[in-house]
């Protein structure tokens, strides 16, 4: 337990000793606080109509102005992050696990095995994200759990073939060919050995999936078709202000914005953590 | 060959100093386009929301085609520019109604198709209205001709209009409209039978004198055009889906017409920018909020109407159409025959009426969803609903649909409450034949089912007598309303801005009749 966590804290230091990986860690620190704790810090209720004020601009009352139902811009964007993690997480770190869990398998597993994983992901990475997308909302309705399922769903395969690539260059290195010769379980040899030595890469490629799920969730929702109304998102907000843009320009702002930061934060956080994790990376570029 | 490369010594500093002289460059010939586009003024630029890509009536989709139909083709009669329905003239000299199912008329003996198609007779006339509803053609637009059932030639350019039943949108849509406009018999059939992205003869005013698919279409002066000469030489139409990129290209000088956003009327009415005027027309088109009465959470009529009563039209008007619109009593759009004044349910909400009725229901928990299209004028419009009826405790859950799931929603059992907007042409009849019992699983979404509606709606196509036929069409409106099936939220409205140097001709709906557009002098 000690090593890891000073492992935890080598990763964190290195991180934060490139300029790069600390604005990122700042803009992830700032958008997970402010998703957390949304409901504490938006200065109204983020759905809470007042047409009598709507599109107003910026103000000390309304610090990114008002919406086309005079709902406060700041908080619907503050409000907007939470769902946007609601999304990118579960589905991020779902398609993670449920990817390393069949790449691991497909990777030390019998061929035949292979061969149908293999077939499987390659099924799913045929279909379009976002025409699939519109068919699965087409089909079952929008919502957030929707959302959630279509990432997960098409990012299985893309941690499903790296966690299948790295189990196959491992399977034959002398600690596992010792820990079969000991007689180990299957089991053991994927968890206990294995798992450690794919893990970090997989959380490398999550940190710069995230950005990429974002940016999804905001782009079904400018669509129309991601979270239900009135739920604040950042793409619906994007969406009204993109009809709204000439009466009041500060809606495109406000969830454009985010967007922008959330990309480049987990972006920089990524690119620094795979640095940090594998220090190969960082010599040769 | 060889080819000696060598390193560029392009430095910052020199590629700011390029770049800003391309930028330069890119920029001043369009100065130099702006300023020879003012000069210009033979040159009509116009927007349309859409692209016409089909060059024959019997096949036209719609407003956007009519708009170069009605330029190159003639009717016997066309609608008049104005701010009141009315028709005028145009390839007949004389029409005339001789009883409720003859209609009489002659042609102009000065009118011809280009490309030696040669006179227009009334055997043009007979082709060009009996291969609508010739279901060989399988026109979309068959059903705007009622019970037409064949053209009479008398002579070369003189013949009788028959009908199998009294019609009376026979002048308010039949002839003035898509299905009037006459083609070349000889020309068409030299085709084929079927006209397709190019016109095979023309006779208006104006010829097409090209197409660029999604990017422009440009109509000449027809050099041959015996009757009133057009006033522009040339008139370009930019199909440009968007209003707000319509508005910036009106503001840049690039167009001299476009429908606008309602969201910019009130700017517009402050000032059009380089002395162009706003012009504000009501439009047909009608929104609605409709309830599945066949649904088992929505059988209960005082529940029904509970809802009609909770939905509060000015708080909608005034967030999603800016406040640019005035609250539809009906289907049925001010100007129309059988447009009612009133409303049975006031537009604001009553919400001590809408709790008491729904105590009366007896239903208690009731949760719904409404179904809406995903655009923001009726996500917002949906957000208003959803908030006005949690007052009463209703909680409704906005279900949004993109333009196909939400179109294919016809044979959707499920539905429940939906908002909806329909198009509509300058006649009742149009409006109330969606609503008919033979429509429900096809366009009566909300399973509206009333004999009487039903015989209002054929019998009044037929009766002749206007003040009769609005008596009859406001009594179909009342029973939508009674049902509890309908809200009726706003008919929206036509915003049109032009420069300083048009004088526009529109229909009373505030769309382009452009053969009639003048110069401003």
């Amino acid at each position: 337990m000690e090593k890891s966590r000073s492992e935890l804290g080598q990763i964190i230091v290195g991180v934060a000793r490139d300029p790069l990986g600390l604005m990122g860690l700042i803009i992830v620190g700032v958008i997970v606080f402010c998703a957390i704790f949304a409901y504490w810090i938006v200065p109204y209720d983020p759905i809470a109509m007042d047409i009598k004020s709507r599109m107003q601009g910026p103000s000390t009352a309304h610090l990114l102005g008002t919406d086309q139902l005079g709902r406060d811009t700041f908080s619907r964007v503050i409000a907007g992050g939470q769902v946007a993690l609601k999304v990118a997480l579960p589905a991020v770190f779902g398609a993670m696990a449920i990817g390393l869990t069949l790449g691991m398998i497909a990777g030390y597993g019998p061929k035949w095995l292979d061969n149908l994983l293999m077939l499987f992901f390659d099924t799913i990475r045929s279909f379009p994200t976002v025409m699939f997308a519109l068919a699965v909302v087409a089909l079952i309705g929008p919502s957030l759990q929707t959302v959630v399922f279509v990432v997960m769903a098409t990012s299985i395969p893309t941690y499903g073939r790296v966690a299948r690539t790295q189990t196959m260059t491992l399977r034959n290195s002398e600690f596992i060919l010792a820990e079969r010769s000991m007689g180990a379980s299957m089991s053991r040899i994927l968890g206990v050995h294995m798992l450690p030595n794919i893990i970090g890469v997989l959380a490398v490629l999550a940190a710069m999936d995230i950005p990429t799920v974002i940016a999804l969730e905001a782009g079904l929702s400018f669509l129309g078709l991601g979270v239900k109304p009135p739920t604040p998102s950042w793409g619906s907000l994007l969406k009204d202000g993109y009809s709204l843009i000439r009466q009041t320009p500060w809606l495109v702002v406000g969830g454009g914005l985010p967007i922008i930061l959330a990309t480049l934060g987990f972006t920089f956080l990524g690119e620094s953590l795979r640095d940090v994790v594998d220090p190969k990376l960082r010599k040769q570029r | 060959m060889k080819i000696e490369w060598t390193q560029a010594n392009v430095g910052r500093r020199r590629f700011l100093k390029g770049a800003t002289a391309l930028g330069a460059a890119t920029v001043l010939p369009m100065g130099w386009a702006n300023r020879a586009f003012a000069a210009d003024d033979g040159v009509l630029r116009v927007r349309a929301y859409g692209d016409a890509q089909n060059m024959d009536p019997a096949h036209s989709v719609g407003v956007v085609e009519e708009e170069v139909h009605a330029s190159i083709y003639n009717k016997l009669i066309q609608y008049k520019p104005g701010n009141e329905w009315g028709w005028q003239l145009d390839a007949a000299t004389m029409i005339e109604q001789v009883n409720p199912t003859h209609i009489k008329f002659a042609l102009r003996d000065d009118i011809g198709f280009t490309n030696g198609f040669g006179a227009m007779t009334a055997e043009d006339v007979k082709f060009s209205m009996e291969r609508i509803v010739d279901d060989a053609t399988d026109s979309p637009n068959k059903p705007d001709l009622g019970p037409f059932s064949h053209v009479e030639v008398t002579g070369e350019r003189e013949g009788t209009i028959v009908l199998n039943s009294p019609f009376a949108p026979i002048w308010s849509i039949a002839l003035p409209y898509i299905t009037g406009n006459i083609v070349s018999k000889a020309a068409v059939e030299a085709a084929g039978g079927r006209i397709g992205a190019d016109p095979v003869a023309e006779s208006g005013p104006y010829l097409r004198d090209s197409w660029s698919p999604k990017e422009k279409t440009v109509l000449k002066r027809n050099p041959d055009w015996k009757g009133d000469a057009p006033t522009w030489d040339t008139v370009e139409i930019y199909p440009i889906d968007d209003e707000n990129t319509a508005e910036i290209a009106f503001e840049a000088g690039e167009l001299d017409m476009t429908r606008v956003s309602l969201a910019s009327v009130e700017r517009y009415r402050a000032g059009v920018p380089n002395g162009g005027s706003l012009v504000e027309k009501p439009s047909l088109y009608y929104v609605w909020m409709g309830m599945n009465v066949e649904h088992p959470k929505l059988q209960n009529q005082k529940l029904r109407q509970a809802i009609q009563h909770a939905v509060d039209v000015p708080s909608i008007l005034e967030a999603a159409y800016f406040g640019a619109a005035e609250p539809a009593t009906g289907i049925i759009a001010p100007g129309l025959a059988g447009h009612r004044a009133e409303s049975l349910v006031p537009p604001a909400a009553n919400f001590e009426k809408a709790a008491q009725l729904l105590a009366e229901s007896g239903e208690t928990n009731v949760t719904l969803t409404l179904d809406t299209l995903n655009k923001t004028t009726f996500t917002t419009t949906a957000q208003i609903i959803q908030a006005t009826l949690a007052q009463i405790g209703i909680t409704v859950e906005v279900n949004v649909l993109e333009s196909g799931a939400f179109w294919a929603s016809g044979d959707n059992e499920n539905l429940q409450l939906v908002l909806n907007r329909f198009s509509m042409t300058p006649d009742p009849y149009y409006a109330t034949s969606w609503f008919t019992p033979e429509q429900i699983g096809k366009w009566n979404w909300e399973r509206f089912n009333s004999p009487e509606f039903n015989e209002i709606h054929e019998s009044a196509a037929a009766e002749t007598d206007i003040a009769k036929r609005a008596e009859m069409y406001q009594r179909a409106q009342d029973l939508m309303e009674e049902s509890g099936a309908y809200r009726f939220i706003t008919h929206e409205a036509t915003p049109v801005i032009h420069s300083a140097r048009v004088i526009p001709a529109l229909r009373p709906d505030g769309l382009s009749l452009l053969r009639y557009f003048g110069k401003a002098t």
